[in-house]
């Protein structure tokens, strides 16, 4: 009897977090105001949102056990994350192009890319997470991994110009009158790789 | 005691009765051997769809995609007790075992694990290591994860927290090891249950808050968004008028999924869907590990036999509190 009580208990407490993250992810949507909701509602789902952000100890500082523990145990039951797949709406999908400028003047076209489809589907997850304002500080460094990953296939490569931006596909009117995906630069890096050269 | 108290008392006692009755239906274990099997399969897919990109990863050193560094310096900021790959690399390194070696090690390993829960055998220290290996890999390369990780992680935490083996297992038929009580099989397979409720119902309710949903337009740009556009707009477009009702349909079974699954008359009719609309993203897509840790997911918690129907009924506990039916 002892044993169920404790599994009973857990159960409680598992879909408790289970219930805040999903909510958290929810209330986050409505309150960034991208729901067909009035933008009224907004203020209340912020506070939702924090509410849901409190039970899940994330109002708490960084270093502080509680806080810790229960990420620990949300990654470790793969919870941390909503279900809020492809929704409210699709978002455009992105794109990075390496411009890379050869010793020469030759210039080339390039993207990152790896060997298998299944990898291939986490590296546009990588893109679309760059997009994020969240990963803005990251931004940089990571698009130098991936020109970096060009580079070592072209070690004559000069300078590689990153651009990265949205693509957004056309809609089914536009696509049948013949418009096709446009492409709008969020931003971009020039990397010289001459210093690394003469290493 | 006031007339009050006792009947809140009573109250809380019937209700307390009828919860732990639907937390601990007796079961069978085929439930658990569909889950098993089938998510022995997706880690061994997982690390074969993999494998030739494995190093190129989750490399830390000079010859990785995005140093796999920077994934796990990021799990960090949640919490430095989330375990990654960085943790093997650094037993490894204790033992002079290269960062390479330790990948390939790693890498073997998991699709060890899946061929052995495939067939059942060690299937809980399979279980524990190959969602170990897994949750280090999903953390190590956290910049690169999306839904089918989770999926996997939850689906591996789930199994090796339940009463394996299962009797279709080489554990039980060779090793003759003991089975789990039937609560308990049944407990773990009410939690999956659970779980796939809120799966679908807050997914389902965050597409039925964009307007993409209801007019078809969301459909359109998930089938036409590289890299999943492998069905041509072209044919898309002879069906543009299929897709508001496919887009209303699949919001309607995600949110109406935690309530007509559990009546006995709408069950199957739902299930056939909601596997329907996972077999499309997976074939539609390419999505198959999504697809296939989605299907595995729904055929353990509700597609083996009827959940009504398979749990034993077992007499009311005292005071002739009524079990709590379901369907």
């Amino acid at each position: 009897m002892i044993s169920k009580h404790i599994h009973a208990i857990w159960f409680v407490v598992h879909f408790f977090l289970v219930a805040a993250v999903c909510f958290a992810g929810i209330f986050s949507l409505i309150a960034q105001g991208s729901t067909v909701l009035p933008s009224v509602i907004d203020k209340s789902a912020r506070k939702a949102e924090l509410i849901a952000a409190f039970a899940l100890g994330k109002e708490a500082p960084a270093s502080n056990p509680i806080r810790q523990a229960i990420a620990t145990y949300l990654h470790a039951a793969g919870i941390q994350a909503g279900y809020s797949f492809f929704a409210p709406n699709v978002p455009a999908y992105h794109k990075l192009t390496l411009e890379l400028f050869y010793a020469d003047g030759r210039v080339e076209y390039e993207s990152p890319h790896v060997t298998g489809k299944a990898a291939a589907l986490r590296l546009d997850s990588l893109l679309d997470r760059l997009a994020d304002e969240r990963y803005e500080p990251l931004r940089e460094v990571v698009v130098k991994m991936l020109a970096l990953s060009i580079w070592r296939a072209r070690p004559d490569v000069k300078k590689i110009r990153a651009t990265f931006g949205a693509v957004s596909p056309p809609g089914i009117g536009d696509f049948e009158g013949g418009q096709r995906e446009s492409f709008r630069p969020i931003f971009s890096y020039d990397f010289s790789l001459r210093e690394r050269e003469k290493q | 005691m006031t007339q009050g108290t006792r009947t809140s008392t009573a109250l809380t006692r019937r209700w307390s009765a009828e919860l732990m009755a639907f937390l601990f239906p007796a079961e069978t274990d085929n439930w658990l051997t569909a889950l098993r099997i089938g998510l022995g399969l997706q880690v061994a897919v997982y690390a074969l769809f993999l494998k030739s990109d494995w190093h190129y990863l989750f490399a830390s050193t000079g010859s990785g995609l995005v140093n796999r560094v920077l994934g796990e310096a990021i799990t960090s900021f949640d919490s430095p007790l989330i375990p990654t790959l960085g943790w093997l690399v650094a037993v490894g390194g204790y033992l002079n075992i290269g960062e390479d070696a330790v990948l390939s090690i790693a890498w073997a390993c998991l699709l060890c694990m899946g061929l052995l829960l495939l067939g059942g055998l060690f299937s809980r220290p399979a279980a524990i290591i190959g969602w170990f290996l897994h949750l280090c890999a999903a953390e190590s390369g956290g910049l690169f994860a999306y839904g089918a990780d989770n999926f996997m992680t939850t689906g591996l935490f789930y199994l090796m927290l339940s009463p394996l083996p299962d009797r279709y297992s080489l554990d039980y038929r060779l090793l003759k090891v003991q089975l789990g009580s039937q609560q308990l099989l049944g407990f773990w397979r009410r939690v999956l249950q659970v779980h796939m409720c809120f799966v679908y119902f807050a997914g389902g309710l965050a597409k039925a808050l964009g307007s993409g949903w209801w007019d078809g337009s969301n459909l359109w740009r998930s089938l036409t968004r590289p890299p999943f556009n492998l069905v041509s707009p072209d044919i898309l477009v002879r069906f543009k008028y299929g897709l508001p009702i496919l887009g209303i349909s699949i919001c309607l079974i995600e949110l109406g999924y935690p309530f007509f699954i559990w009546i006995r008359k709408t069950r199957f009719f739902w299930l056939v869907c909601i596997l329907a609309i996972h077999a499309a993203i997976g074939l539609a897509m390419g999505l198959y590990l999504f697809a296939l840790v989605m299907i595995v997911l729904n055929v353990a918690a509700f597609g083996i036999g009827d959940p009504s129907l398979t749990g034993v009924r077992r007499p009311p506990p005292q005071g002739s509190v009524r079990a709590l039916q379901v369907g």
